[in-house]
Order: C-alpha cells, then structure tokens, then sequence
C-alpha cells in the first residue's frame, strides 16, 4: 500500500448496509474503515490519504446532514449520500452543502464506486491545491516586510521609480527588492508571479486613475 | 389489884411489851408519808396482828361519796383467807352500822367451829371513817394492856386516815385548780392563735388588695370628699404621665381635660348633696387628659366607701384609646371588605346556613337587572336557564345539606334575557364546632371558555382523524426503511459477490462470505415482511410453545454488534425455572428486540457512566414469566404516555415502537409497563401468562 492510496470512509448505523458496503468496496482494491455513527467516524484519527465518505443520511445520535455540517469547517472529504428512503428536501441540502452524489438504496455498484472515485479524484485533486497553496504560503513566509509591500506594486504593473516614489524609496532599491521577491517565490515570469498572488489572495494595488 | 411475886414480874414485862408496842405504833405514821390508806391499813394491821398474836384483824374504810367502802382482814399464820376478806366483812355486816360500843364480845369464827372474842374500835370521829375489828380464839382477850394498845393503834390509825384523806382532798382541789388553770390557758391560747390568724388574713387579703391595685392594667384613683387624690396606683401613672407620688392631694380634675371639669365639679357636688348622679358608675366613656396634654379615651367605673365617716371614692380608669383604634381598623376593615366585594369582577352571593340567599353584591344584581326582592319573590333559580334549573337547585341542596363545597356549571339569564354559563362556587364557613355559619358564593362567567371548549372538541375530532389518515402513510414508509435496509444489503453484498468472483484472480473467500450475507440478509427481509404481515393480521398469529429465554439470546446475539459498536455492556439474568409461553415467535421477538434496542438507544447521549444494559427473567409466580430489560440511560420524562402511537423522544423515530409492542403483549394476555430505575435509567418490563398445564 502506497502512502497515497485512498481510503474509503463509511458511516452506516445498519451493520448489515455497513458490511456489504465495505465488502463491495475492497472488491474495487479500495481502502474501507467503517463506522456506525458521527460519534466513532469524528473519534477516528483520520489518515492523511485521499479519500471520501459514504455517509447514510439517517443515522442515529448526529445525522448525516448534520455530520456534514460539522465537517465542512473541516478540511472534509468529498461526501457520497446513501439513504433508504430519501426525501427530496434532504438531497437538495446535502447537494447544497457539496455533496458529491445522493444515493438511494439500493444503488447500483457501478453507480456508487463511480462516484467513490469521482470524489476521491476530487479529494486528491482538492489535497494538490491545498499542497500547492501551504508551497506558495511557505514561500511568502520568507518575504521581509519590505518586500511584501512592494509586491502589490509589482504585481499590479508599476514601474520600479513610480513604486518608490509611493513608498519613498530609491528607485534602484525597488529593483533589488523585485529580484528578491521573484527567487524567493520561485516566480519564472512576472505572470507567474500575478497567479501566485492571486492563489495567495493578495491584491495588486490599484493604479492611480 | 392481889399480884404475886412471880405475876409481878410477869406483869413488868407484859407492861415492858406494852409500853414498845405503843412506842413501835407511835412510830408507824412516819411510814405513812405517801398518804395513801391502803399502806396505813396495811401496815396497821400487820402491827396488830404481830404485837396482840391476834388470830384475826379486820379494818373497813367508808368509802367517801360513791366509793365502795374499802375492806382488809388478815388471819394470824396463813395467808390464804385475804381473799375471803368480803366473806367475813359480811358476817359482821349486820353490826357494822352500830356502834362498835354495842357489839357483842363474841362472834362466831368465819373459819371452823367455836367463837372469837373480838373488840371493834370505830375509826375517827363518831367512826365516820370506818372501824377496826380485833378478833382473838383467847377467853381472855382483850387485856386492858391489849385494849389500850388497840385504842392507840385505831386513834393512829384514826388521824393517819383523816390526815390521807385531807391529803387526798387536798391534791384533788390542786389537780383540779391544774386543769381550770390548763384549760384556762389552752381557750387563751386558742383565742390568741384566732386573732393571730385575723390579723394575718387582713393582712394577707390588704396586700393582695395592695397587689391587685398596683398590679392593674387599668388606673386606680382614690378621692376624698373633697375631690382631692388619696391614692393612685402605678398604672395611673403609666396612662395619665404622672409619678403616683406626683398625683397625692391634687385634685382629680388634673387628669380631665379642661371641658369636663366644670360638670364634674357641679355633678360632684350634687351627688354628695342630694345622691343623685349625673352619668353612670359603671363603663362610662370619657375622656382623659395626660400629663403632656394629650387627650385619650377612657372607660371610667366608680365605687363609693365610707371610711371614718367620710366617703371614700375610688375610680377604676381604662385607656381605651388601643381598642378605639382597633374599632376603627376594624371598621375600616369592613368598609375594606365590602368594597372589595362590590368592585370584585364577579358576582358574589351568601346565603344562610339553612341555604337561603341573604346577600347578592351589585355586579349580581346589575347583571341580572334586579333588586335584593325580586331574587327574594321569584326564587334564584328562576334566573337560570330552564335546562339547568333542577340540578343546579339539587347540587345547591345537596351542599347545603352536607357542607360540602358547592361547584356547578350552569346559564343565569341577564338583564337583557340572554343566559350565559357561569361556574357557580359555593363555600361554607364554619364555627369552631364545625357548623356551618354562612355560604360564601362567587360566579364566574365562563361563557367564552365553555365556547371555546366547544370549538376545541371539534377541533380535536378533526385531528384524530387526521392522525388516522397519516398514520397510514407514515408506518408504510417506516415498512419500507425496515424492509429497504436489508434489501439494501442484499443487493449490495450481491454486486460484490459478481465483483470478487470477476476479480483477476478471483476473491473466492470474499464472495462466499458476501454470498453467505446474501442469505442471512435475504431470511432477514423475509422475517420483517412475515412479522408485518403478522401485524396486520390478527389471526394470523402463531399460537406455539416458546421459551422467552431462547428469543432473548436471539435477540442479544442479533444486536451483538450494535452493543459492540455502541458499547454497551450487556448483562443478562435468565431465570432456569421458567415455564414455556404460547404465542407468536415473531411478534414476541419484535418485543424483546424493540425493547433492547430501545435500552441501548436510550444510552446513546450517555458519556459520563458505563452504558450498562440489563436484561432479566423470572417467574414471579407460577402463573406468569417476567422480562425486564434495564437500561442506564437518561431515563423516562413521562413513564405513562411512551406507550400512545407518535409519542417519541428521538429525532427520527415515529413513536410506533412501544404502540405496537403494547398491543402485541396485550393481545398476548399479558402486561407491558414502563418506569424510571431507581439508578439512572428505565426499565421496561413484561409479563405473560405460562401455558396452561405448564404452572403446576
């Protein structure tokens, strides 16, 4: 087993639901760890894999739907509904909430294991960007607090001398803080620069009128 | 006298003899110091006898007044004929009365033959005290020196007698003069001790008089003719201000005030003029004036002594300024009272004891638009409606007779003819003895509410039915869930069966377990739709033996791993005697099975204690078995109503559960109840009845 094999979290109250889909779900070479409610699946130190939740919408004590709440502070996984008798409002505010699908039972194998990899593919997919986005914020960690004032300016298109005219210094000096700025982000271009800032949600300031 | 020589002689020493016994009897009354005759007699006759050999002697003392008289005699030798001392005092009877002069000499012996020569001597004067016989068997007796020696002897005798007898008279007088002088002394003694006790009890009752004066709550004021202050005890000064002292010689006008002084001082007078009095002497009210002006009420009571021939009058003052006010709280309290009654927002009656109506306030009469009489001429219950006229009118007597409180609902007709409900409230008062002294009433009008009850029944019919038409609904969809999820499983085990079996290379062991689910799950689907089927069909139930304890374990190994998930401690005590039960397998296991699942729901929000399950059996008598299923939950809010259909605690549950278990064990004969452990936790329990032929 790889360390980013995904794993598959089922959270069914009825033992006999939870066994056949744990079963099914090995049987497509997936990682399955299965709980019989919110309470044990929160309790369980989750493994920091890919993966999704196949999570019954009544269960007992927390329902699904709450469940679903509480996760979504959460970096979550993608959630598949399973219900026995589904009723329109429910589905439409999980869907709401970000639910990958909404199952009724019984479902069809391959209809639930394609959406088990839809929403792993989404969690992995998610898990990049949240690695790509922890990279650039290690990256912009190391600016100084010189060089994350100028980096508005750059992004926004300023030349060096108009930049330090605003920020009251040499022209020369903006130059070499734009150096550094661009190593310590690992920027190829000045393109690749404006996407990281706005990965990084940092706003280019606003060009005089 | 012719004497010889040798008679001479003789004679000489007779004479000697003589002369010492004369001497000896001159000595005898030194003896004689007590007094007493009995030892003069005696020792008077023992010197006799001795001295004259006499054979007998014989003395006889006149009793003195009502005395007898006193007899001795002694015999010369023996002493054995004292006793018939009387014997021989009545032969001489006959003399005794004459004188001693006249006797004969001889008389016969009292004892033996032949005579005595005897020589009686009266004793004293004219012997007025008795007389003295000598007796003697000689021819010759008396001697002349024998007879001067008797006549000596009863002269002695004579005064040692009447020198006893004085003695005696003597001390008789002093003893008597001791018992006046006594006597005397004891009357004194006693009238002392009485005049003693007088002064005491006038003392005693002049001091109490004294305590009762100064120890009163009301003023006690002493005046003379005069109208000037003799006395005033410590209470007078506590009501009127002033020291007691202070009072002494001032006139008694200084505790009136101003106004009634002139017509005291006039009726006063004229009271002592002519008798006449101008206000009463008992209980009067006046006023009084204390020593800072203030003026109080008073209650005034007077009585009149003459003391030295002057009168004496003495006043007993009450402040009665405290039950003035009192009177006036009182009143107000009434006043109060009343007010309340008539601004009361309801209408308020009373009535007698017997029943009758005696009061009705304004509200009563305003709504009703009639006086007190109109109520009194018509009778009350012409102003309700005819419907509810009789039983409101025999509730009312039914009260009336026992005192019991008084609570009907009925229309009274208003003013303007339209009758409106009213609750009636009757309540009685009582005396301390427990009599009813009065009926205090109130009506409330409760015509909207009653309206209101009205459109609520309706309403709730309307309900029910549509609880009806839902339940429907609602139970076929929890079928469905309870079929849908092992449905569910079926098909799902089923895909992953194909899948193990299609894998390269086959997982054969997987899919034989799937498959094996497959079935499990299947027979499980099955059992659901029997047992609903079996719901819905009365007389579909199976009547078998069935053993409780087997479809216990069943039921415990079914949830096995729901307790395990959930831990929950699973404790069981299963009674070994039980006896078989007849009824539906099925139907009996969805109980138990209920009933666990409930237990070990109900510990779900448990965190701070084990979650502890206990499931028991028993027989508590031969003819029924008991299951109790215990749970260490958060226990029960409302034990009695679990068991109606819709009543859930939980979020998701539809409240059929215990509905259905109930009607299952009552359509089995037996009993499903409900309550909260003495620890945390319910407990659910059953009986059924054994098979018959099986409780003995």
């Amino acid at each position: 087993m790889k360390s980013d094999d995904p794993v598959v979290l089922v959270v069914d109250d009825d033992h006999r639901v939870r066994e056949a889909l744990s079963s099914l779900i090995s049987s497509a070479g997936l990682q399955v760890a299965a709980f019989g409610s919110a309470a044990e699946f929160l309790e369980f130190a989750r493994p920091d894999v890919p993966g999704c939740l196949v999570l019954d919408l009544q269960l007992p004590g927390a329902s699904g739907l709450e469940l679903q709440q509480q996760l979504l502070a959460k970096d979550t996984p993608p959630i598949v509904f399973i219900s026995g008798h589904a009723d329109i409002p429910s589905s439409v505010r999980a869907m709401k909430a970000g639910a990958v699908e909404f199952l009724q039972k019984p479902f069809d194998d391959q209809e639930l294991l394609r959406a088990i990899h839809a929403a792993i593919d989404q969690d992995r997919n998610a898990r990049e960007k949240r690695a790509e986005l922890a990279e650039l914020q290690r990256r912009y960690n190391l600016l100084t607090r010189r060089e994350r004032e100028v980096l508005p300016f750059v992004v926004a298109g300023f030349a060096n001398k108009q930049t330090g005219a605003d920020l009251g210094a040499a022209e020369i000096t903006i130059g070499v803080h734009r150096g550094q700025i661009m190593r310590k982000m690992g920027a190829k271009s000045l393109a690749d620069l404006v996407r990281m800032s706005d990965r990084l949600g940092i706003a280019p300031t606003a060009r005089p009128a | 006298m012719d004497v010889q020589p040798g008679e001479f002689e003789e004679e000489i020493k007779r004479l000697q003899r003589c002369i010492n016994d004369l001497v000896s009897l001159l000595a005898l009354p030194a003896m004689w110091s007590s007094g007493e005759p009995s030892q003069i007699v005696d020792t008077m006759l023992d010197a006799l006898l001795r001295m004259l050999q006499l054979d007998l002697v014989y003395i006889r003392l006149k009793g003195q007044g009502s005395q007898a008289p006193i007899e001795t005699v002694r015999f010369a030798g023996s002493q054995e004929h004292r006793a018939r001392t009387h014997d021989f005092g009545a032969v001489l009877k006959h003399w005794l009365e004459a004188d001693p002069l006249r006797w004969p000499p001889l008389m016969p012996k009292p004892i033996g033959d032949g005579d005595l020569s005897i020589v009686p001597l009266g004793l004293g004067l004219h012997g007025d005290i008795g007389v003295i016989v000598a007796g003697s068997e000689r021819a010759d007796f008396p001697q002349q020196t024998e007879r001067l020696i008797l006549t000596v002897a009863a002269n002695q005798a004579s005064i040692g007698l009447q020198r006893a007898r004085f003695l005696s008279e003597q001390k008789d007088v002093a003893s008597e003069l001791d018992r006046r002088v006594a006597r005397r002394t004891a009357e004194l003694a006693a009238a002392n001790q009485e005049l003693r006790q007088e002064i005491a009890d006038r003392k005693r009752a002049e001091e109490f008089h004294r305590v009762v004066v100064e120890t009163a709550s009301d003023a006690v004021v002493s005046i003379d003719h005069r109208g000037q202050i003799l006395l005033a005890n410590h209470a007078t000064g506590r009501i009127f201000g002033y020291e007691p002292s202070e009072l002494i010689g001032q006139p008694l006008t200084i505790l009136m005030p101003e106004y009634l002084r002139d017509s005291h001082k006039v009726g006063f007078k004229r009271y002592q003029e002519t008798g006449v009095r101008h206000i009463n002497w008992q209980g009067t009210e006046l006023f009084g004036l204390r020593k800072n002006g203030e003026e109080f009420p008073v209650e005034v009571s007077f009585g009149e002594l003459h003391s030295n021939g002057r009168p004496v009058f003495t006043g007993f003052i009450r402040d009665i300024s405290g039950r003035k006010k009192a009177d006036e709280a009182l009143r107000a309290s009434e006043r109060e009272l009343s007010l309340i009654i008539e601004t009361i927002p309801g209408l308020v009656w009373c009535a007698a004891p017997d029943g009758e109506l005696n009061y009705l306030n304004q509200r009563l009469l305003d709504y009703t638009g009639t006086s007190p009489d109109a109520w009194a001429r018509s009778g009350w219950t012409n102003f309700l409606h005819p419907d509810d006229a009789e039983s409101t009118a025999r509730a009312w007597a039914h009260a009336v007779a026992t005192g019991q409180p008084h609570e009907v609902q009925c229309r009274l007709r208003r003013f303007d003819g339209v009758y409106r409900w009213f609750q009636v409230l009757g309540q009685a008062a009582h005396d301390s003895g427990g009599k009813v002294t009065r009926w205090y009433g109130l009506l409330i009008d409760v015509d909207e509410r009653k309206n209101m009850e009205e459109t609520l029944r309706n309403g709730q019919a309307r309900l029910s039915r549509a609880i009806q038409t839902a339940t429907v609904g609602e139970f076929a969809a929890a079928i469905a869930h309870e079929v849908n999820q092992p449905l569910a499983a079926v098909v799902t085990n089923g895909q992953a069966c194909l899948r193990w079996l299609a894998a390269q290379p086959p997982g054969m062991a997987k899919a034989q377990e799937a498959a094996e689910r497959i079935v499990r799950d299947g027979k499980e689907a099955g059992e659901v739709v029997r047992r609903i089927r079996a719901l819905f069909k009365q007389s579909a139930i199976e009547n078998v033996e069935l053993d409780l304890n087997e479809i216990i374990g069943e039921v415990l190994h079914l949830l096995s791993g729901e307790t395990a998930r959930r831990r929950v401690a699973v404790e069981t005590d299963l009674g070994q005697d039980l006896a078989p039960v007849v009824g539906d397998r099925v139907q009996l296991q969805q109980v138990v099975f209920n009933l666990i699942l409930n237990g070990i729901e109900a510990m779900d929000s448990v965190v701070d204690r084990p979650k502890k399950l206990f499931v028991g059996s028993k027989r508590p008598s031969p003819e029924t078995v008991l299951v109790e299923v215990r749970d260490s939950g958060t226990g029960l809010k409302d034990p009695g109503r679990i068991f109606e259909a819709f009543f859930t605690t939980k979020d998701n549950g539809m409240g059929m559960g215990l509905a259905i278990c109930r009607s299952i064990i009552d359509a089995h004969h037996g009993r499903l109840w409900a309550a909260n452990s003495e620890g945390p936790g319910a407990t659910f329990s059953f009986t059924l009845p054994v098979q018959a032929g099986a409780a003995s």
